[in-house]
């Protein structure tokens, strides 16, 4: 009952040298672009690239016009080369639709919109290379931009996935952990319990669900604190700038 | 939500290194480059009980237990090294794996990351076996994850293979770990054990010692060791690269893997399992899809060095090749007799006598008519996958040479496996002397394309051949039957009263939960006389709209054994106790089968009942199940429950209940019948032993009474029940159970020898035809020859399988042989692993648990179903050799006289079946008079024609009765004392 590859040793060691509660190397930055948009950032999760631009809130194209309320449009740009095996997407994917109106629901609830009536953020996402966790990383990334946009927000959204391998719980999986377990992608409003995103695509059996959504929130909370720390870095460089 | 817990995260980017591992993979003939991160850690423990400072600071798993430390404090020594930890290499554990498994020798040993995947690589068995030592406590095997620690990590150099990369990365660990135990033994006062490098590579070697490991290669190692000439036999010895000629005659290389994965995708070739003839080890025949009849491999070159069981790629040969079956009994033990295990150079793969067998049987196919037995043949060309274990035989006398008692020197010998269509395996051993006349086990490792036996080395014996130890161990081994004691681990998870264990009395307590209080019903058991596991009970009893209400009730397993515990892992991997003639082999703890759910008389037990209403006709009204509780009022054997429903004066309730049971069975198989359900004979008879000794006294037949097919009529009903039932909750993973329609061709010569030989027709165009013309067989001059027929259509139909309902279709659901559209086993959950997941299923059915996940799983499930499917039939052979064994012992000293029945003709010889002891045995012409008298073969008409010496000519045909003097004799070949026939006269009815 052994397949050829161990996603978790006895030993306590997953593939990639990583413990179960353990996160992937998380490297962020913010106003990567500052030219291009109004808010950027970069978020490199493992080997999972993310690169996010935000534009506005400006005034809405007529077209997309929605009534009093403020509108984020949300756009995500697969390049081809991101996976193991180059292959164009098209921007119909549904998979991808389905992650867009995902973080449109976040995000809509996690921004002050109130003060931003009539309104229009768009946020383009651009997957450079994924490794699992790929909506984790657009939201982290999202999030991320909007703040270097400055667009009020009530907390930090960060997300974290969490799987269940047999009676294992495993944190923040890559690609081959994903393809081998259930799992679920998790997203709270800061270091609170309040969780904004919870999307889990596999059945689990509902005992289990538990201890994957503790592990996934304490995760999350550990997101947050890395960015945070990102944040406040990159605030005070600004400040020994003088551009702020 | 108010339980989550806030877990603990390290601080990977604080306190981890990151490195990326990228190689390139090919698929598809495209090559993509791979890259996955690698962190390397500081925290991967040494193990050892030396050591302070990883003891400091264990890793804990999400649980909060970290694992305890199993290297030794004070690892054993020898006189060259002191005491020391073992680091072996990849190729140690290829070969030695019976050596490392052996309780005299290897503790205390280093399993390093590398060794592992790569051995993981290599042969998945062999990781699992390894996998198996490191979790067992005794042996103390640590796997050390080199790779993910810093100090221990070693980058791929430019032009470095990986294999080098390997041997490095294990010199490195053993570096380090002789390092890192200095320091921990620092300022103790004690000494840090040796760690020694076990390798047999010679540049490994080489570069070890440049680096000062100690090391040293397998062979010098064990000369160290206590027991040293019985493990330095169990060490693979491999092949002498230099004696190999470029003349030498040698087996047909395989094809690569490309062109055989090519060859089959385009279906130039075919993949298959190879099963050889039992009659002629020269002959095997495989089923591939695309073709309606097995192809037919015929000698050894197109054999090439695969062995029965084996999965192989084969090549279809040219339609002028193709042959028709042997019609001749072929054993190695004449053609290749006197073959020299020494002697490898001068020999050809085909000697000139196995030639000639082949080519006398190519000109008796060229003139057969018979177009329909005219078979495609092919030969192999690749195997895919080894069906290898160990083997079970003895050490062929004669290839002991004359002088091995005096030297301690290595010989070679040829042992002769047990299983027929095994060829001989060659090993070398210094005890070929003290293995003369023992059973002993080895296993095969190699087979070389210019060797013509495969090598093999010697694992143990198991004692005197025909001791009843030694042979009931050797079948045992060779089935495949896992016959060692329970673990503690599996222990622990009975019940801690033990025998004292009881129904609650209280029927509030929380295991009455959902469970009907059946304890007033008239249940009684039917089993086998001396029954000890009874695992079902019955009732039947008068409903006041003068319907009945009939009850089955089946040992409650599943409430003692629980999914995902130490026990039902136990019991899946049995997957089914077996039955030996004197000995029983339980799937689950004894506590358990044969007390707590055996549903013994007097006594409350828990049971899972199915119940229905019945109308006089046997037409089911209702149909209803529940966990309950009983109290069986008698258990009876066959004969006393038959003697009491025949009994006039008995009139209580209990016996009027076994009436109506009987009635409605009748019915109810008569119901079976009409529908098409076949009634098949297997020839099985019954050794009755001293009860003291167990030492065989007598063999009979089997009687059976109308209660018999009492049970089995209930049983069948309980089954399809509860398979329509779990079916309908659970239509993607109900454990099934099928038996597919055998294809027509397969009958094809039956058909037509009973046409020749009986002017008889068979019908197989389905089963109710099957069953009608089967019932038409009956000559009214030879009465037994109606269940001989059965017999041998039992032999030309499928095995029937269990199977995971959602990987086919409903149409292919159906049991052949019980006419069913759907069938399922749970009715004896005490001795077979499926009724146990039946059970579990059936129970959240009716919603009494919750499913299990592992029992929703459907690749998992399928995983079990083929496990059980392989111990089941394993469970069979293994019941049936016993008996064969001591059917043997009870005949031992006598010669009787006896019928037997033609079964098989063939060119030089017939097989014969004798109802009386229910064996089946060649009789060889050659046997009949010396020199082999002539003969006259008519194939077409199954005759064999001959004339001993002066008497006149005598004629059998197949169906033949014959008086055979049947008698013992230790067969050469296998070592097994066996029935011997020799024919008397033939009986012409």
């Amino acid at each position: 009952m052994t397949s050829r590859i161990e996603i978790y040793s006895p030993e306590g060691l997953r593939l990639d040298g990583r413990r179960w509660n353990e996160v992937r190397h998380f490297r962020c930055a913010i106003n990567t672009h500052p030219v291009s948009s109004d808010g950027s950032s970069i978020i490199e999760q493992g080997n999972t690239k993310v690169i996010c631009n935000v534009i506005g809130p400006a005034e809405p194209t007529l077209r997309s016009r929605s009534g009093d309320r403020l509108g984020i449009s949300v756009k995500i740009i697969v390049a081809p080369f991101s996976t193991i095996e180059r292959r164009k997407r098209p921007q119909s994917d549904s998979r991808i639709q389905e992650m867009c109106s995902s973080i449109q629901h976040v995000f809509e609830d996690a921004v002050i919109a109130h003060l931003f009536p009539r309104s229009q953020i768009d946020v383009n996402l651009y997957i450079v290379a994924q490794d699992g966790g790929v909506l984790q990383a657009c939201i982290n990334a999202t999030t991320l931009a909007l703040i270097d946009a400055g667009v009020p927000m009530y907390d930090y959204v960060c997300a974290c996935t969490a799987g269940m391998l047999d009676r294992e719980v495993l944190l923040d999986m890559n690609r081959i952990e994903e393809s081998d377990m259930a799992f679920l992608t998790m997203a709270t409003i800061g270091a609170t319990r309040k969780v904004s995103l919870l999307q889990l695509e596999m059945k689990v059996q509902f005992d289990r669900l538990e201890p994957m959504m503790a592990a996934a929130m304490s995760g999350c909370h550990h997101v947050r604190d890395l960015m945070d720390n990102e944040v406040r870095k990159h605030g005070k460089s600004r400040r020994q700038m003088g551009s702020l | 939500m108010a339980t989550v817990k806030r877990a603990y995260i390290e601080d990977l980017n604080k306190r981890l290194t990151l490195s990326q591992k990228v190689f390139v993979r090919s698929r598809k003939g495209k090559a993509t480059k791979i890259v996955q991160e690698h962190y390397l850690r500081t925290d991967i423990p040494c193990s050892s009980q030396l050591c302070p400072t990883c003891a400091l600071n264990p890793p804990m798993d999400s649980s909060g237990t970290s694992r305890p430390f199993v290297l030794s404090s004070d690892p054993p020594s020898v006189k060259s090294f002191g005491p020391h930890y073992l680091v072996p290499d990849t190729n140690i554990y290829m070969k030695a794996m019976d050596l490392l498994e052996h309780f005299a020798a290897f503790y205390d040993v280093i399993v390093l990351q590398t060794a592992l995947d790569e051995l993981r690589n290599l042969s998945l068995p062999l990781y699992n076996r390894l996998r198996a030592l490191t979790r067992s406590q005794e042996k103390r095997f640590y796997v050390f994850h080199n790779e993910f620690r810093q100090e221990t990590f070693v980058q791929r150099l430019e032009g470095e293979t990986i294999n080098d990369q390997n041997d490095r990365a294990i010199r490195n660990a053993c570096v380090w770990y002789s390092v890192h135990l200095q320091e921990a033994v620092a300022g103790t006062g004690k000494s840090a054990p040796t760690i020694l490098l076990l390798s047999d590579d010679k540049d490994n070697i080489k570069k070890a010692k440049e680096l000062g490991i100690v090391r040293a290669t397998l062979e010098t190692y064990v000369k160290e060791l206590p027991q040293a000439d019985t493990l330095l036999d169990m060490i693979v010895v491999e092949g002498d690269e230099d004696t190999s000629g470029a003349n030498r005659y040698s087996y047909a290389e395989y094809y690569t893997t490309s062109r055989v994965q090519g060859g089959v995708k385009e279906g130039l070739l075919h993949q298959g399992i190879l099963n050889i003839n039992q009659y002629n080890f020269l002959e095997g025949n495989i089923s591939v899809a695309g073709f309606e009849r097995p192809l037919l491999i015929l000698g050894r070159e197109s054999i090439n060095r695969a062995m029965h069981g084996d999965v192989v790629v084969i090549e279809v040969l040219p339609r002028e090749q193709w042959k028709h079956p042997s019609t001749k009994i072929v054993e190695e033990e004449t053609v290749s007799k006197n073959d020299n295990p020494e002697d490898d150079t001068q020999e050809n793969v085909v000697t000139a006598q196995e030639r000639r067998v082949l080519i006398e049987e190519a000109r008796q196919a060229q003139h057969s008519s018979a177009e329909f037995r005219v078979q495609p043949t092919a030969k192999v060309v690749g195997i895919v996958k080894r069906n290898w274990r160990s083997y079970v035989g003895h050490i062929d006398a004669s290839s002991v040479p004359s002088d091995a008692a005096n030297a301690r020197r290595q010989t070679s010998v040829f042992l002769i496996p047990m299983n027929k269509c095994i060829p001989k395996i060659r090993l070398r051993t210094r005890q070929a002397m003290n293995l003369l006349g023992k059973r002993v086990l080895a296993a095969v490792d190699s087979w070389e394309p210019t060797s013509r036996y495969p090598e093999g080395h010697f694992v143990r014996t198991l004692g005197d051949i025909e001791s009843k130890d030694a042979e009931t161990e050797a079948l045992l081994l060779e089935y495949d039957v896992q016959y060692h004691q329970f673990t503690q681990t599996v222990l622990d998870c009975l019940p801690k009263e033990g025998h004292n264990w009881r129904v609650p009395a209280d029927t509030s307590d929380s295991l009455w939960n959902g469970r009907r209080d059946l304890r007033e019903l008239l249940v009684c058991s039917i089993d086998p006389p001396g029954c000890q596991d009874i695992d079902d009970a019955l009732h039947a009893r008068v409903l006041p709209n003068g319907n009945f209400e009939v009850g089955v009730h089946i040992a409650d397993v599943s409430h003692f054994v629980k999914p995902d515990t130490a026990m039902d892992t136990e019991a899946a991997s049995r997957g089914t106790t077996v039955y030996l003639v004197d000995k029983r082999i339980d799937m689950l703890p004894v506590l358990l089968g044969t007390d707590l759910c055996s549903l013994k008389p007097y006594v409350e037990r828990f049971a899972f009942s199915a119940i229905w209403e019945m109308t006089p006709e046997a037409e089911i009204v209702n149909t209803s199940f529940t966990k309950s509780v009983i109290r069986s009022k008698e258990a009876f054997s066959y004969e006393q429950a038959q003697l009491r429903i025949d009994d006039k004066r008995m009139n209580d309730d209990l016996t009027q209940g076994m009436r109506i049971l009987l009635r409605l069975s009748k019915i109810l198989k008569q119901k079976r019948m009409d529908a098409g359900a076949l009634n098949l004979a297997s020839p099985e008879v019954k050794v009755q032993t001293e009860s003291e000794t167990s030492d065989p006294m007598e063999v009979g037949v089997k009687q059976l009474y109308e209660t018999n097919s009492l049970v089995e009529e209930f049983m069948l009903l309980a089954n399809i029940s509860v398979a329509a039932k779990i079916y309908e909750a659970f239509p993607q993973s109900a454990m099934l159970r099928r038996h597919a329609p055998p294809p027509v061709t397969n009958f094809e010569v039956l058909a037509d020898q009973l046409r020749v030989c009986k002017a008889m027709t068979l019908r197989s165009d389905n089963s109710r035809a099957l069953a009608d013309s089967l019932d038409d067989c009956v000559d009214p001059g030879e009465p037994f020859l109606n269940t001989l027929i059965r017999i041998l259509a039992t032999r030309c139909m499928l095995a029937a399988e269990y199977f995971c309902s959602g990987t086919m279709t409903y149409s292919d659901f159906g049991h052949y042989g019980l006419a069913s559209p759907i069938y399922t086993h749970w009715t004896s959950p005490i001795r077979r692993y499926a009724d146990v997941v039946a059970h579990r299923q059936l129970a959240a059915a009716i919603s009494y648990e919750t499913l299990h996940p592992s029992l929703r799983d459907k690749p998992k499930l399928q995983r079990i179903c083929q496990n059980i499917n392989q111990r089941h039939r394993n469970a069979q052979f293994a019941g049936r050799a016993s008996i064969e064994y001591y059917v043997g012992q009870a005949l031992k000293t006598r010669e009787i006289d006896a019928e037997g029945y033609v079964m098989k003709v063939f060119s030089n010889g017939f097989i014969v079946f004798v109802p009386q002891f229910g064996v089946e045995g060649p009789i060889h012409l050659r046997d009949i008079g010396n020199p082999e008298p002539p003969c006259n073969f008519d194939e077409e008409r199954y005759t064999l024609i001959f004339r001993k010496d002066t008497e006149e000519e005598t004629r059998l045909q197949m169906f033949d009765r014959v008086l055979v003097r049947v008698e013992t004799v230790v067969e050469e070949s296998t070592g097994k004392r066996k029935v011997a026939l020799r024919l008397k006269k033939p009986l012409i009815a």
